[in-house]
């Protein structure tokens, strides 16, 4: 079935941007959780300028879109066992 | 890319539709290409060297990847599934779907490895970091260290040189036309790599994402590899992590076989490895019809080239090859089962695809999005670009809107190789005279 | 926006929604909330969903209990699905005397119908594989606790009351709360002014500075809490793991994220949201030894919101004395999601039909110093 793929790691079509803002999901961080762009394994690196251009469009200018949604750590997914390390010494210690 | 030039198609299932997935950015930053390795799951496989005795399965898909019954959600689905509001009619029904649901859900099995070794972490402190060895992180590097200020320089891939790798790279010297005096990118890179050697001061740690800076009185830098998680203090920070390839929205971008451009030149130029033929390339820039031409030149098939451009040595020499180039068209959609056997296009301004081109793999250009993030986050003011995205807000030397953070490259929204070099070049030496000034 | 009505509900949260929920499904509407951003904003879209009733205080487990119950209804009343899953909770003691408090409370549990069973290292291994069992000396576990997703529970709830008439007004930031002689006037907001005899205060984190705006001291404080979250794995841990050690929670999302977090004794009381990385480092050392498979499990994302907290780990509920119609529900620290619906629909009977319920006796705005209520000591996160 014929979708334009807009968030590959959640799957987030087009079509589901379009259907939550009709909704009522009119800014970009509800936008991201009603639909999950930008939640996923990547974290938004392929789909965030994309939904923010989407509503740009719809609101008919860049206001609501002038903040990208909240960025936080971490920039790529990693195993746990690399911060479970206590410090090796190196460096000042913190004061 | 072993794995693609095995032949493998799809790498995986999406998550909700089930539709058949693979690699497209082969630079770590999608999903496209995760794979389970020696039982670990959802490992970027695009960034994981080849071992003999490697254990690469595919992890999604019932029963299996290849052949996934769950895809008739994608079939039954029409364009959209609001998976928020099905099966909620009767509380029981709810209970049973949710249970349902669960079985299916999550990407990847658990580790079945045994629990890893704990990596040790490094503390330290810096005077200035600089995130990034591409063009800018490094030509910032160089001027920094030549004004005699010691730094630590972090790249995420195994190799410096981020784009100056790329086959496709040319530069040109400023201030002259655009055929003048190029230089590949490679040879640039030499160039800077020599300089690199004599310098004193830097201390690069490649293989080594920053994937953090939380803000306070100093910066925390997170970094970390296989062997070591660094957690820096710094004063200042030079951002100049690049940007993420895009494609362009149209009906099935998704299908396996469909790349970015720089993408492409990595596979085939950078690798050797060709994901099929015949080939499309679609883009404007100089890079991606010299990507079209060397392609052409190794004497694979190009069903054909798009692109904007009505002339220049490239497209004669494409033409010349009997390359069909086509003028102004843009993608409307992919075809295929479980990987691309055409794309279609329309005329630019048209709706209509009244071009079908046959293909197994496509390399598409659509503008990076800069990769902000990290910037955003240590406190840098960011701007939206309509046609590229978040980009950080710097000013004419690199500074950001906080004091002590410059940036400089594709992440501040600039495109062009020259620019990169050049602004990590101004950013290098603002840096230091920032420096200098609270010394003194 | 209107510009009246009956009663104000600052704070679009799970409370704030929960009580416009209930009394917009009892038949009255006459109602706005103000939410400063969007849904989801505060605490209400930041919590790792658990739902569990094993308290050490009566008042909470029949609270919990009761909203256990209202929870299994609401994705088919909302038609939003919440993912309610009832994996239960799995509490470990390691020192004698939290294996002592853990028992009598798992009696007082029972006492009041749930189910917890103290169970023994080996039982807990079967129910969670991979558990490290080192150094643990007591194990509680109700197989009726659970998680569920918060944001359509939010959503839903604002849905539903929407569609009954109650506006919910977000990207709209209280300033002002007019009282005179001693009375509620009206609210000033960001986008105008609504007039309005009854105010309730369901802001969280921000409760206190609420409280301000009326004239009245709320000793409620927030603190920062964070959180992190994984890759989504095939479902392999069923319950909530807690350890009452340090307060380290975590369990698996319906999307099979394992989410979580743990107490820190040090974080002082702020409005500061940021994320840190010692909460990383102290929670991944804290997950590997509760569960060693988990280092090998890539954490995806942190963040941090407010436990709104009170001197004795208790909500502050009914109305103020100082001003006549401001009303008090706040101050549920990290357990307020759980108990929302319990609490929207008590409050709701309370406010529309006047019904007389414990709980606003024994939480009751002015109790400090004169009737203080049992400090509830099963705090987690």
């Amino acid at each position: 079935m014929s979708k334009t793929i807009v968030c590959r790691c959640e799957d987030v079509s087009l079509s589901d941007l379009e259907d939550a803002f009709k909704q009522g999901y009119h800014d970009l961080e509800s936008l991201k959780r009603y639909t999950g762009f930008s939640t996923g394994f990547c974290q938004g690196k392929g789909c965030t300028a994309h939904a923010a251009r989407f509503l740009a469009g719809l609101q008919g200018g860049d206001d609501m879109v002038a903040d990208p949604p909240r960025v936080r750590p971490l920039l790529h997914p990693t195993p746990a066992i690399r911060f479970a390390g206590e410090d090796d010494g190196g460096g000042e210690e913190n004061t | 890319m072993c794995l693609i030039a095995a032949g493998i198609d799809v790498f995986g299932r999406s998550i909700k539709y089930h539709r058949p997935r693979g690699p497209w950015c082969l630079s770590g930053h999608c999903s496209g290409c995760l794979m389970r390795i020696d039982g670990i799951p959802n490992q970027r496989s695009c960034e994981i060297h080849c071992r003999s005795g490697m254990l690469v399965e595919r992890q999604s898909g019932w029963p299996g990847t290849g052949f996934d019954m769950l895809r008739a959600v994608d079939w039954l689905s029409g364009e959209r599934l609001d998976h928020h509001s099905m099966f909620t009619s009767s509380s029981t029904m709810n209970r049973l779907a949710a249970r349902i649901v669960r079985r299916f859900s999550g990407y990847g099995d658990p580790p079945s490895a045994d629990p890893p070794a704990a990596v040790p972490m490094r503390k330290q402190d810096a005077k200035t970091v600089i995130i990034g060895a591409g063009a800018a992180g490094l030509s910032a590097a160089l001027a920094l260290a030549s004004a005699g200020h010691e730094l630590l320089l972090f790249e995420s891939s195994r190799r410096v040189g981020g784009r100056l790798l790329d086959a496709a790279t040319s530069i040109s010297e400023p201030g002259g036309r655009a055929d003048d005096q190029i230089e590949s990118g490679w040879s640039c890179l030499q160039k800077i790599e020599k300089r690199l050697a004599d310098s004193s001061g830097i201390e690069t740690h490649t293989g080594t994402g920053v994937l953090a800076v939380y803000p306070g009185e100093r910066f925390e830098v997170l970094a970390s590899n296989l062997e070591q998680t660094f957690l820096v203090r710094a004063e200042r920070l030079i951002i100049c992590s690049g940007a993420y390839e895009q494609l362009p929205l149209f009906a099935n971008n998704d299908l396996p076989g469909l790349f970015g451009i720089r993408a492409l030149d990595r596979l085939v130029c950078g690798y050797g490895v060709v994901p099929g033929e015949p080939l499309v390339v679609v883009g404007d820039s100089e890079r991606a019809l010299r990507l079209a031409d060397l392609l052409a030149e190794n004497d694979l098939t190009l069903s054909g080239v798009v692109t904007k451009r009505r002339e220049g040595e490239a497209i004669d020499r494409l033409r010349a090859r009997g390359v069909p180039v086509f003028f102004d068209y843009k993608p409307t959609g992919a075809r295929g089962g479980r990987r691309l056997d055409r794309i279609e296009l329309a005329p630019a301004g048209g709706l209509e695809a009244d071009l079908i081109l046959d293909c197994r793999a496509c390399a598409i250009e659509a503008p990076a999005a800069p990769a902000y993030e990290l910037a955003y986050h240590a406190g840098c003011r960011v701007g939206f670009a309509s046609d590229s995205g978040y980009q950080v807000t710097t000013e004419g030397d690199g500074m950001t809107s906080h004091g002590n953070i410059f940036a400089a490259g594709h992440c501040t929204g600039s495109r062009s190789t020259e620019e990169a070099l050049l602004h990590g070049e101004q950013a290098g030496r603002a840096c230091a005279l920032s420096i200098r000034e609270e010394e003194s | 926006m209107k510009d009246r009505a009956d009663l104000v509900i600052i704070g679009g949260g799970i409370i704030g929604l929960s009580l416009a929920y209930y009394l917009s499904r009892m038949g009255f509407s006459d109602i706005v909330v103000l939410e400063q951003g969007y849904l989801c904003f505060g605490a209400s879209g930041r919590n790792g969903g658990g739902v569990r009733q094993q308290w050490s205080t009566a008042d909470h487990i029949k609270l919990a209990r009761m909203s256990v119950r209202l929870f299994r209804q609401l994705a088919r009343e909302t038609g939003y699905n919440i993912w309610f899953r009832q994996g239960g909770y799995l509490f470990l003691a390691r020192d004698a005397e939290s294996a002592s408090a853990l028992s009598a409370n798992v009696e007082l549990q029972n006492s009041l119908g749930v189910p917890t069973r103290l169970i023994d290292v080996r039982e807990a291994r079967r129910i969670v594989p991979g558990l490290a069992g080192r150094n643990v000396t007591a194990c509680a576990y109700n197989s009726t606790d659970g998680v569920l997703f918060p944001w359509p529970a939010v959503w839903g709830m604002a849905k539903t009351a929407r569609q009954l008439g109650v506006e919910i007004e977000t990207f709209t930031r209280l300033i002002g709360i007019d009282v005179h002689d001693g009375r509620i006037a009206k609210v000033i907001t960001s986008r105008g002014a609504i007039a309005t005899r009854r105010v309730i205060n369901a802001a969280g984190g921000w409760s206190a500075q609420v409280a301000r705006l009326a004239g009245c001291q709320l000793p409620n404080r927030p603190y920062r809490h964070e959180i992190l979250v994984s890759e989504p794995l095939r479902p392999f841990l069923d319950p909530m793991l807690c350890d009452l050690s340090d307060g380290t929670y975590f369990s698996q999302t319906m999307r099979g994220e394992i989410c979580g977090g743990l107490s820190d004794p040090e974080e002082p009381s702020s409005m500061n949201s940021a994320s840190s990385f010692r909460f990383l480092g102290r929670m991944c050392r804290s997950m590997t030894r509760m569960m060693p498979r988990l280092g090998g499990v890539k954490i995806l994302r942190q963040w941090a919101g407010y436990y709104d907290e009170t001197p004795d780990g208790n909500p502050i509920l009914g109305p103020s004395k100082e001003v006549e119609g401001f009303i008090q529900f706040n101050g549920f620290g990290g357990h307020g999601f759980m108990l929302a619906p319990a609490i929207g629909k008590i409050g709701a009977e309370w406010l529309l039909r006047e019904a007389e319920h414990e709980i606003f006796k024994k939480y009751a705005p002015d109790r400090f110093g004169k009737n203080p209520a049992p400090k509830e000591s099963l705090v987690l996160g």
